[in-house]
């Protein structure tokens, strides 16, 4: 739907030379010189200092060399086709990784425990002097305080000696920051539940309530002691004797 | 850890009584007393053992209680209830936007005949002052009642106005994040023993609040509440409580809790020495209400939330990540070993 051509064109078109109807097969005969440069001459230039383009400048020092060496040897790797998709997935890993740390982190998550067993709260940095009731030789100690008489000191180490055994039996969990009513309430409703509960109501009034102790009462503490003791290893509780006091 | 508590010789025992494992003071008449209060506001409210624990914590350690929970879960009715079991002048303020200071504490009227003039107290003038929605008031209001929470005496005009004993202060709020509220200065927060969530019953208690809501046409009976201390047996009880035996080791383990809490990171400012001898003052009252007369770790670490939760402020990017003042609490006192 354009303009109307304009008076004469036809004629114009008519007098030009009719097109080719295909276009000229290719020259496949004449030969063509293949052009190689001269070995030889390559290897003279190569040779001429200006054309030694990664030469390290010999003012750089040896922390400098051993860099650029070090990139050129990964350059050497990475350069090359295998190299390059390497590279590539390295970068996504790297990103990958990167972006998993940030949404950890915001989250808070602690993904320590997820390799193998977590942190337990009882290595914390505590201020006060603890006691390791795993490294302390009970039996000597207790005999110590008897003999220096003091007999609450003596109950202390007992009842600490009853939170070790049920700990090795993996009864109560023990973490310095528990009281001993949490430990009450881990161990299920029974005979041992009962006797740890007297041995604790002892070890309370002696150790927090600052109970003058007799012979008589500490014989108590410590047969409350030795009953939990005896209910762990199935035996019988034995009266308490301590002939250091009975004398 | 090692205290020397030697044997003593015989003839120091002979006129101190027979040890034994009991309390050495006679707690029964603060156990029999304390017994019946839970029992006569057990007639109206149901459930909330702990909380009237606490309170009960709070009246023997003369502190002041912050009552904080959303509209209908008993925050005043606990309140009133408890003061009716204490047979002291009461009085309710119902805190308002447009109260102010002389509204509370009183104001000096002119008076003609003599030519000068009278004090008149406010209704702060009780032993117990139930102030309800304390929140709702502004800093202004506030601020009034700084001194008198505690001094326990009311300035005006240069004159020093002591407060009768006991003076015990209830405060009910709602969370801050309810309409119209205003926040509570730090130093007025610092003034109360405890501050106390009051949540939602269970269901079983629900239910049961429904039955005796049904049972009874919907009416409560406060006059079925008796008083059952008066204001000299509270003094009786609170001399006995001040005496509670405290093992040396429990006074250091409080004051590395306060401690903690001054420099934890999570914390833009910690609790103050006043909170160290709240929860001193707060675990004696608590061992007696228990039945003993020292106290051990587990009464500290019992109300170490109540009494430091208010004290304690968290800096703005844990409080942006949803952390709370109670979480605050238990990770420092999990990071505290137990004097054993």
């Amino acid at each position: 739907m354009g303009a109307a051509p304009p008076p004469g064109a036809t004629q114009v078109l008519a007098d030009l030379p009719a097109p080719p109807r295909s276009p000229l097969p290719p020259d496949r005969r004449t030969p063509l010189p293949r052009r190689m440069a001269d070995a030889v001459r390559l290897r003279e230039l190569a040779a001429q200092r200006p054309f030694q383009y990664l030469e390290p400048d010999a003012s750089t020092d040896a922390w400098d060399a051993f860099w650029a060496r070090v990139w050129r040897w990964l350059r050497t790797i990475f350069d090359t086709p295998g190299g390059r998709v390497s590279g590539e997935y390295a970068v996504y890993a790297v990103a990958l990784a990167t972006l998993v740390f940030a949404v950890l982190k915001l989250l808070q998550v602690d993904v320590t425990g997820a390799f193998g067993r977590a942190g337990r709260r009882g290595q914390l940095a505590y201020d006060t002097e603890s006691e390791d009731i795993h490294a302390v030789d009970f039996r000597t100690r207790i005999a110590e305080a008897e003999a220096d008489g003091n007999l609450r000191l003596a109950t202390r180490l007992g009842y600490l000696e009853v939170l070790k055994q049920l700990t090795d039996r993996g009864l109560i969990d023990w973490q310095p920051d528990k009281t001993n009513h949490t430990y009450l309430a881990e161990l299920t409703a029974g005979p041992l539940r009962d006797a740890f509960r007297g041995a604790t109501r002892q070890f309370e009034y002696v150790w927090y309530g600052e109970l003058r102790l007799n012979a008589d009462l500490y014989e108590q503490a410590r047969a409350g002691q030795r009953a939990v003791a005896g209910l762990l290893t199935g035996a019988r509780p034995v009266a308490a004797s301590t002939p250091a006091l009975s004398a | 850890m090692e205290n020397e508590n030697t044997l003593q010789p015989a003839e120091n025992q002979v006129a101190a009584p027979e040890p034994s494992f009991a309390p050495r003071t006679d707690l029964a008449r603060l156990t029999a007393q304390t017994d019946a209060i839970r029992q006569e506001i057990g007639k109206i409210i149901v459930g909330q053992t702990e909380l009237l624990e606490l309170l009960l914590t709070a009246v023997l350690a003369d502190g002041h209680v912050l009552l904080e929970g959303v509209p209908g879960v008993a925050k005043t009715l606990m309140a009133k209830l408890l003061a009716r079991t204490l047979e002291v002048p009461f009085s309710r303020i119902q805190f308002t936007p447009d109260l102010m200071p002389s509204d509370v504490l009183g104001t000096s009227v002119f008076r003609q005949n003599k030519a000068d003039f009278e004090f008149r107290p406010g209704p702060i003038f009780a032993s117990v002052v139930l102030i309800d929605e304390i929140n709702r008031a502004p800093a202004k209001t506030q601020s009034a009642l700084f001194e008198v929470m505690e001094e326990r005496t009311v300035t005006q005009d240069g004159t020093a106005y002591p407060m009768a004993e006991p003076f015990l202060v209830l405060a009910t709020q709602n969370p801050i994040e309810q309409e119209g509220t205003y926040r509570l200065p730090e130093a007025q927060l610092d003034r109360f023993l405890f501050k106390l969530h009051v949540g939602y019953p269970t269901l079983a208690e629900e239910v049961q609040i429904l039955a005796g809501h049904h049972a009874g046409l919907g009416s409560t009976h406060l006059e079925a509440v008796q008083p059952i201390l008066s204001a000299a047996d509270l003094q009786a009880l609170r001399k006995q409580v001040r005496q509670q035996r405290v093992e040396a080791h429990i006074l250091e383990y409080i004051a590395k809790l306060v401690g903690q809490t001054r420099t934890h990171k999570s914390l833009y400012l910690g609790a103050s020495p006043r909170a160290s001898l709240a929860l001193l003052n707060g675990a004696k009252a608590l061992a007696a209400l228990r039945g003993r007369d020292f106290v051990t770790p587990e009464d500290v670490q019992f109300l170490a939330p109540s009494v430091l939760r208010h004290r304690i402020m968290l800096t703005p990017e844990r409080e942006m990540e949803g952390g709370t003042p109670d979480e605050v609490v238990k990770q420092i006192m999990q990071s505290i070993e137990v004097p054993r």
